[in-house]
């Protein structure tokens, strides 16, 4: 299936946008993970604060279906 | 302006708040707090000024590098409205010292600059039933939530990964926009007017641009909130 992956801050340019400058297509096997996901795409885990969808924060062990895009965003601590 | 007016200022007038840290975040949401008349202001922070500060930390000068930060937004926070009353705290918050200093808190500002003082300022308000707007900012990117368990997550439900040992640089606008906002969320809260950011997330990525805001769950297995229980 196919799912694209918004990446926001940093994560950029550790997520190689090739739709346009924020998103990337990822063709997966259904039924995986965000975590196995990412994990395939050789994106470290602690690139990833914060993942959303549908108005609604994802924890990585949400399951994406076809066609749906997730956004991604980086840990940032600074004040 | 609705709601506001002589009561709402009145109850500004007797809130006490407390600035975890006066860097980016915390000197625009401490100039907004104290020109809206917010009487008690508690300004929090170890810190002297740095000239690497000064793109986005507005209340120091140059001639300002090598003093305390609290001791000088204490200053200068009170010359903008000499009507309210603002103490300086020079001092680490960590989990031993953060119950202590947040008490008598009518609510807590997080604007610090880094994940564990940040968990120790969430326990500590956990603990004292004080409401913490939580924000955060690098580059073009931040965050930010209302955090009031068990009505609403806390900071640990969903901040659980560290960010990079070096963070990108911050153009000042941003931790500005979001001490702004914080200010804001302080400000309703105090006059009970409109909505706060209760169990959202706010997220900004100023580069784009685009602002989201999405809903965010308590974690039932968190370790600092998950003990309370919903009235």
């Amino acid at each position: 299936m196919t799912i694209y992956l918004r990446s926001g801050g940093k994560l950029r340019d550790q997520l190689k946008p090739d739709v346009d400058e924020y998103t990337r297509r990822v063709e997966v096997d259904g039924d995986l993970t965000l975590k196995e996901i990412l994990t395939t795409l050789g994106i470290p885990l602690a690139f990833v604060a914060f993942a959303f969808t549908d108005g609604m924060l994802r924890r990585l062990d949400y399951k994406p279906s076809d066609g749906e895009t997730i956004t991604l965003q980086p840990p940032v601590s600074g004040g | 302006m609705p709601g506001w007016g002589q009561k709402g200022q009145e109850r500004l007038a007797g809130a006490r708040v407390f600035l975890a840290g006066v860097g980016g975040l915390g000197c625009a949401a401490g100039v907004y707090l104290a020109t809206a008349g917010v009487g008690r202001m508690d300004v929090c922070d170890a810190d002297a000024v740095e000239r690497s500060n000064l793109n986005r930390q507005f209340l120091y000068t140059p001639r300002d590098v090598g003093r305390p930060k609290a001791e000088l937004a204490r200053d200068r926070l009170a010359a903008l409205n000499p009507s309210i009353e603002v103490s300086a705290l020079v001092t680490e918050i960590d989990h031993a010292t953060a119950p202590e200093l947040i008490a008598g808190a009518d609510i807590v500002l997080d604007c610090l600059d880094n994940l564990e003082t940040r968990f120790a300022l969430n326990r500590a308000c956990i603990a004292a039933r004080v409401p913490m707007v939580y924000a955060a900012a690098a580059d073009w990117t931040g965050y930010l939530s209302f955090l009031k368990p068990p009505e609403t997550p806390c900071l640990e439900c969903f901040v659980t990964r560290t960010p990079p040992p070096v963070e990108p640089a911050i153009p000042g606008c941003t931790p500005g926009t979001l001490g702004a906002l914080q200010a804001m969320e302080a400000l309703k809260y105090l006059t009970g007017i409109g909505n706060v950011f209760a169990g959202k997330l706010l997220v900004m990525d100023g580069a784009e641009p685009r602002f989201d805001v999405v809903a965010v769950d308590r974690d039932p297995s968190c370790a600092a909130c998950s003990k309370l229980k919903a009235k």
